[in-house]
Formats: C-alpha cells, sequence, structure tokens
C-alpha cells in the first residue's frame, strides 16, 4: 500500500511540475500564478499521501499550511493590478 | 525510482531559480520566487524535515510573497521614471551572488567528517525539559537568546519600518490595503477562509511543543488571516499609535525578556527556566510570541502611516 502511495504521489509531483511551463509562458501575471496555485494544490496532495504512506501524521499539517496560504498568495495579486489607482498610498 | 523522483524536483526548483533571476517583469520575478518556496517545503518534506517544510511553506510561499508583491506595487511608479542599473553594476552583482552561492555550496558540500553535531547532546536530555519537539526545545530552552534576540530584531524591524512614516503621519493609519477592484470572490474567501486559518495558526502554536510547527509558522497563519481580512476590506487597519496594538507588539518579547529575568533567581541564570515548571512557561512565551510575531507581521506588511492621525 505504502508502494503504492508513494507511487501515487510522484505522479501528483510529475504533474504539478507542468504546471512550470504555464510559469515559463505566462503571458499575464494572473497566468503565472495559476502554476503556484496548482503547485499549493498539488503540493499539498503529495503531503497528504506521503503522509498516510509513511505514517508520519506532521507532514498533514505542511498539507494544511500549503492549502492555507497558496490560496493567500493568489489574493496578494490583486495589490499589484496594473491601472489601480490606489497603489502604495492612500484612498 | 526514488532517484529518478528527486533529480525531478531539482529540475523543478532549478527551473523556478533560474526564471525568478531572468525574468524580465518584477512581478513574473516575485511569482516564480513563490513557486520556488512552495518546491522548497516539498524538498525540505522529502528530508523529513517537518518543522522546516512548515515554515517555508508558510513564510516563503505565503508571508513572502505577499511582501514582495507589495514592494512591486509600490515601485511601479518609481520604475516607470527610472533607469536600469548600467550594465558593469549588473555583472558585478551577478558576479558576487555567483561568489557567494559557489562559496556556500563549498561548505556545505565538504563538511568536516565527521560533521560536528550537539543533536546527540539534545535528545538525551529531551526529558529535562518536557516537550516533546526537539526543534522547540533547541529554539526555546537550549538557544532561547538566539531566539529572543530574533524576536527584538523583529521589533526592531517594525519600527524601522514605521520610522519610513512622514511628521506629519506618524501615529496614524498605514495605506489601505483594500485590493484595487474589491471583487465578491475575494470577500467571499475573507469570510470563509479566516475562521479556519485561525483555528489552524492556534493549532500550529500548541502542537509545537510536540509536535512540528510553533509559534512562527502559526503567528505567520494569523497574520496572513488578518491580512486577509484588510485586503478585502472587511476590516479597517489600525492606527499605529493605538495603545492597545502597541501592547500586542511587544507582549511576546516582554515576556519572554521577564522570565528570563526570573531566571536568576528561580533557576541558574538568565532564560534558564526551573526544570518541573519548564513547559508551561515555555507554552506561556510560545502563545505569547506568536500573538507578537502575527501582529508584528500584518504591521509590516501594511507599512508605514499615510494618513493624518483622527482627532
Amino acid at each position: 500500500m505504502a508502494e503504492f502511495l508513494f507511487a501515487a504521489a510522484a505522479i501528483v509531483l510529475v504533474l504539478t511540475g507542468l504546471a512550470l511551463v504555464r510559469m515559463l509562458w505566462g503571458p499575464s501575471p494572473a497566468d503565472r500564478m495559476m502554476a503556484a496555485q496548482l503547485l499549493g494544490t498539488g503540493g499539498g496532495a503529495i503531503a497528504i499521501l506521503v503522509a498516510i504512506a509513511s505514517g508520519m501524521t506532521a507532514v498533514l499539517d505542511i498539507a494544511l499550511t500549503l492549502a492555507l496560504l497558496a490560496a493567500f498568495a493568489a489574493v496578494a495579486l490583486t495589490l499589484g493590478e496594473p491601472g489601480s489607482k490606489r497603489r502604495g498610498g492612500g484612498e | 525510482m526514488s532517484l529518478v523522483v528527486d533529480l525531478f524536483m531539482v529540475l523543478l526548483i532549478l527551473t523556478s531559480a533560474v526564471w525568478t533571476v531572468l525574468a524580465r517583469d518584477r512581478r513574473d520575478a516575485v511569482i516564480a520566487f513563490i513557486v520556488l518556496g512552495l518546491q522548497l517545503s516539498l524538498v525540505w518534506m522529502r528530508l523529513m524535515a517537518v518543522d522546516v517544510a512548515l515554515t517555508e511553506a508558510a513564510v516563503g510561499g505565503g508571508a513572502t510573497g505577499l511582501v514582495l508583491l507589495r514592494a512591486c506595487a509600490r515601485l511601479q511608479p518609481v520604475e516607470a521614471e527610472g533607469r536600469l542599473p548600467g550594465l558593469r553594476a549588473q555583472i558585478a552583482a551577478g558576479l558576487l551572488c555567483a561568489g557567494v552561492g559557489v562559496a556556500l555550496a563549498a561548505v556545505i558540500l565538504a563538511p568536516a567528517a565527521p560533521a560536528p553535531s550537539l543533536a546527540p547532546a539534545v535528545a538525551a536530555h529531551m526529558d529535562e525539559v518536557g516537550l516533546k519537539n526537539p526543534v522547540t526545545v533547541v529554539l526555546l530552552a537550549y538557544r532561547a537568546l538566539d531566539t529572543l534576540l530574533e524576536k527584538v530584531v523583529l521589533v526592531l524591524g517594525l519600527i524601522g519600518v514605521w520610522a519610513l512614516a512622514p511628521d506629519l503621519f506618524w501615529g496614524g493609519r498605514p495605506a489601505s490595503l483594500r485590493a484595487a477592484s474589491p471583487s465578491g470572490t475575494l470577500t467571499f474567501l475573507a469570510r470563509v477562509l479566516p475562521p479556519v486559518g485561525v483555528l489552524i495558526g492556534v493549532y500550529l502554536v500548541w502542537n509545537g511543543a510536540d509536535h512540528p510547527g510553533g509559534t512562527f509558522q502559526g503567528g505567520t497563519v494569523l497574520a496572513a488571516m488578518w491580512l486577509l481580512v484588510m485586503m478585502a476590506g472587511l476590516g479597517e487597519l489600525p492606527e499605529t499609535r493605538a495603545l492597545r496594538l502597541r501592547r500586542l507588539v511587544a507582549v511576546g518579547p516582554a515576556l519572554f525578556i521577564a522570565v528570563g529575568l526570573a531566571g536568576f533567581w528561580m533557576a541558574d541564570g538568565f532564560l534558564s527556566y526551573p526544570p518541573e515548571y519548564a513547559k508551561p512557561i515555555i507554552v506561556a512565551v510560545e502563545v505569547a510570541l506568536a500573538l507578537s510575531i502575527a501582529v508584528i507581521l500584518g504591521l509590516m506588511v501594511a507599512g508605514p502611516a499615510a494618513k493624518e492621525p483622527e482627532r
């Protein structure tokens, strides 16, 4: 069973690795950010698979943190939208 | 099989790292850096360093990205009129960075044999402190002075950020974090995520005594949730002169220093704990530190005051 889960984790890693193509290609920052999002989700999946396969429950916490903060990083992208008048100062 | 997977991970990381350096647009570079942080946390997981992986996921994947993206947004108007540094400066900076990288690689790839390690000594005395997470034992018991200074540096950093405010605005609110075009999705996320996130943040802090986790990871998650609420416009940033806010900033380091001084008559000296109370003291310090870290990180991202204080 553990072998199977590790293999599944490896396959998820390869698939999320393909997201890098989107990060390099773009063309817009939002497209590139999607690569980071997929990596956050995929990383969470890998962590869960590894946690169950290896019996290290602490690894589940990594999945929690990744899932939580990858979504947060995407929100951060809205801060610097080109054309926004609020950029950096005042209302 | 595992070698192939490892090599693939190395390839992914090298790609992101090289792209971080080569990307023409500053925001593209920051996004690549976030991707690099997420990949590094997977590598730390692969190396079974769960504490480091957690920190990398929280700080590298979330907090650093936000700080850098905000810096990009601030730099945009400056960048438009400024010029890139000359070719000579670029080459010099590249050579310097490459030199540092090669030197670090040389040190890491050629360690003294056997590598010096205090791990067995820590493992032998774990029971005296009463915690089960060796990382927390080292951070808060054996190397408590380093940890204390690290937290004090955070406070100094915040003072440095605040000092950038013009005299007129001193004590006022920082510039609004609200997104340029608040959307329904963002508001929804800011309502759904923080309850879960605050729970996970508290859990990471509480868990840190016996399992991987701790003040910095938990504090970062708490700060991220606070900032999310601000960015969706559901909450207002506090005035930097607010006394309650400043107390929260100081409570962690202050309690740490107080506990350290109490060590003079309760135990052997500065920052030493009486063995029978070591665990409750460390957990109390951790909770106070996590609060301070969360508030300090949030305020650092918010930046210096940019509005006149209200009368």
